[in-house]
């Protein structure tokens, strides 16, 4: 089993490196660097601008970064940059590159924040997500929408349980999806009012993955008390939030952008070396600071 | 104490749970339905278990009204005590019984709980689930006293056979019957060597007495101690876990039964006893342990409580000399007296051999292990055993190597180990 997966990720590399090789070669057949025109970029000081969505803002400063770096040959130590670049002149976007260029770094994150400091939160694909989320709505729209979610889900788990509605798991799911559409919808139809362009631009997959937390939210408080579903609330978005700041600082854009190769190898043993920390987390030296000091 | 001495979840999950529990052995702690199962196979009591219901059919063709006035309905993977219907009494005249909760339930309830369940509403990841009606395990009279409404547990952390922890979880009225600690529960620690209480943990704080009442909480003597030790390691023997908790309620007539089996018990059971799991882990993991009664063994003669801070309290530190009289346990429960050195250059105790063959001490049911020591005069295998003897009036747990001293003034001499508490004058 293992010497499967090794082979499978040791193929997906190769087919990586490969596709860096292969456009490296075909730059090499006309090596002409000047035909490239040089990006007539202005630093105008951009509206929120959303890293999930194609827009000249964001695109304009990378894409100029990977045509002013100088490549070397394409091994050992470059195959990636040249796969990105190829990639880009295909018509892939250069944000999409980064924010999946970045989702290891913020899941390391997510990791090393429950291994070594103790915040649990979610699990580690919501936090992740709830980040991506905030980087495409921003993050007071973001916290807003989670947070008119959650005090939905809550409210009406309540009031279905005080008026002692007795219903199916599934059936009564599906109901509290049914008033969170509605509280999205009702935050929604505000836009005009509030007449705040990052809210009324929101694109339906952030929306929708707020949506997808109520449940996860349900779950956790349908087992533990309020306190320990708040608790871990507020952990979520603390994780998110110091994901989301990680996620659109420029010099972490640019580094991961520049230098994947040193990138991804620093994250992956990074992650080597956490799964392997068996000291106590922060959190518990705090929790067990009476038998620490006696 | 040392920060290395405590167990976090890291170590616990990679050092111990991962590395000493088998895929099959976790399957068995998780479901309810499989730990009954297991433990009855090898004839360890637990609760009998009234009725499975598997599938939704199976709600509608039980004969709800069969069921007596008082049980227990569970789902079979629940967490953290989720889900639990605990009913104690039937309501005259009705199909309706009395939860714990003082909460009346009928049975169109109880199958729209079932129905939950069986979809899994209290499952880890919501898998679909099954439910059982469990025999009620009411309060035993010893805890009836301390506990609130509920029914007590005790909770035991078995590794490699030997029992290294254990405390006691009081239902209070904050956790409104439920022996949950995070719901409220009063968390006490126990001495594995007596089986008493000794400290009480509750929302961060120590404390002395039941909630808003003036019952101490120290010093409860749990009845059929050994026995619960025993079957702790038992259970943990016949689900092939290395490193489990095992929960055990007193039943009123029945004795100790073992409740639930957990893979990855909680770490406050630390504080509870002011003490650090993961040392306890580490003395115990490369013995070799032949079987319960062993392990118990080894368990009482490694981790009894020096009660040194009561002993202060309340008689004041007591003084001995260079040579002292003590009394011996030997192997036919009496007490010997014999001549001992109170040496505080060893750390561990010692007697003679001869003298212990004669007390009966060297038993091989007495012998824990045996070890290479190296002194000054070269490298020598000794047994260790199990020793217990009275110093001064106080009664001491622990263990002795023991050596050939026939050539030397005393059989027996007294290191620091066992010296907690007291005072030596060299006179």
């Amino acid at each position: 089993m293992r010497k499967l997966i090794l082979g499978v990720l040791v193929a997906l590399l190769a087919v990586l490196f490969a596709a860096g090789a292969s456009y490296a070669q075909t730059r090499r057949v006309s090596p002409s660097p000047t035909i490239t025109p040089t990006p007539t970029f202005t630093p105008t000081p951009a509206p929120p601008s959303d890293l999930t969505q194609k827009t000249e803002e964001t695109i304009g400063p990378l894409e100029k970064l990977l045509e002013e770096q100088e490549l070397g040959k394409v091994w050992p130590a470059s195959p990636l940059k040249y796969a990105i670049r190829s990639a880009i002149a295909a018509q892939v976007p250069v944000n999409t590159i980064v924010l999946l260029l970045l989702l290891p770094l913020i899941a390391s994150l997510i990791a090393a924040a429950r291994h070594i400091i103790g915040l649990r939160g979610f699990g580690i694909f919501l936090p992740a997500a709830l980040a991506v989320t905030f980087v495409a709505t921003g993050p007071i729209v973001g916290i807003g929408l989670f947070l008119v979610i959650v005090t939905t889900a809550t409210l009406i788990r309540f009031t279905l349980r005080k008026l002692k509605v007795k219903l199916q798991y599934l059936p009564r799911m599906a109901l509290l999806l049914w008033w969170v559409v509605i509280g999205v919808l009702g935050v929604l139809f505000l836009a005009p009012l509030i007449n705040n362009s990052s809210l009324s631009n929101v694109s339906i997959f952030p929306v929708l993955i707020l949506v997808l937390l109520s449940e996860d939210f349900t779950r956790v408080q349908l087992g533990k008390s309020a306190k320990v579903a708040v608790n871990l609330t507020s952990e979520t978005l603390i994780l998110a939030l110091a994901s989301y700041f990680v996620l659109t600082l420029k010099p972490v854009q640019e580094y991961a952008l520049l230098n994947p190769e040193i990138y991804l190898l620093v994250i992956f043993i990074f992650n080597l070396l956490l799964g392997r920390y068996v000291g106590l987390r922060l959190m518990e030296v705090w929790r067990f600071r009476k038998l620490i000091s006696s | 104490m040392k920060l290395s001495n405590i167990l976090g979840l890291n170590a616990r999950t990679q050092i111990f749970s991962y590395r000493y529990n088998t895929i099959s052995g976790r399957k068995i702690c998780d479901s309810k339905i499989q730990t009954a199962r297991v433990l009855k196979k090898v004839g360890i009591p637990h609760p009998e278990i009234y009725k499975k219901l598997k599938n939704p059919s199976d709600i509608e063709k039980f004969d709800w009204q069969t069921l007596p006035d008082a049980f227990a309905l569970k789902p079979s993977r629940g967490l953290g005590g989720e889900g639990i219907v605990v009913v104690k009494t039937r309501t005259k005249g009705e199909d309706a019984w009395i939860t714990t909760q003082k909460n009346r339930v009928g049975i169109e309830d109880l199958k729209l709980h079932v129905q939950d369940i069986l979809e899994g509403a209290f499952s880890l990841g919501n898998v679909p689930d099954s439910a059982l009606i469990q025999e009620f395990v009411g309060r035993h009279k010893a805890f009836r006293k301390y506990a609130y409404r509920g029914t007590p547990d005790i909770r035991i952390i078995v590794f490699n056979r030997v029992p290294v922890m254990a405390m006691l979880r009081l239902p209070t009225k904050e956790s409104g019957g439920r022996a949950n600690m995070y719901q409220g529960a009063v968390a006490v620690g126990i001495d594995m060597a007596t089986g008493i209480t000794t400290k009480a943990y509750l929302h961060g704080e120590f404390i002395s007495h039941k909630p808003g009442t003036l019952r101490k909480l120290r010093g409860i003597k749990i009845p059929d101690w050994t026995r619960i030790l025993e079957m702790a390691v038992e259970a943990s023997m016949a689900s092939g876990m290395g490193y489990l908790g095992v929960d055990i309620v007193l039943h009123p007539s029945k004795g100790p039964m073992v409740l639930e089996l957990n893979a990855q018990p909680g770490l406050k059971i630390q504080l509870a006893n002011m003490a650090g799991l993961k040392k306890r882990l580490e003395r115990v993991e490369d013995l070799e342990v032949r079987d319960s009664v062993h392990g118990v063994k080894i368990a009482k003669a490694l981790f009894a409580a020096r009660f040194a801070d009561r002993v202060k309290a309340e008689e004041g530190v007591k003084t001995v000399g260079v040579w002292e009289d003590v009394r011996v346990v030997g192997g036919d429960h009496k007490k010997h007296t014999i001549k001992a050195k109170i040496d505080t250059g060893a750390w561990k105790s010692s007697i003679d051999k001869e003298v212990a063959k004669k007390l009966g001490i060297l038993d091989k049911s007495n012998v824990l292990w045996t070890k290479v020591y190296k002194s000054s005069l070269g490298r020598e295998v000794r047994k260790v055993v199990s020793l217990t003897f009275y110093l001064a009036g106080t009664r001491v747990y622990t263990i002795a190597n023991v050596a050939v001293r026939t050539h030397l003034r005393t059989p027996l001499i007294i290191g620091r180990k066992d010296l907690k508490g007291f005072l030596v004058k060299a006179e």
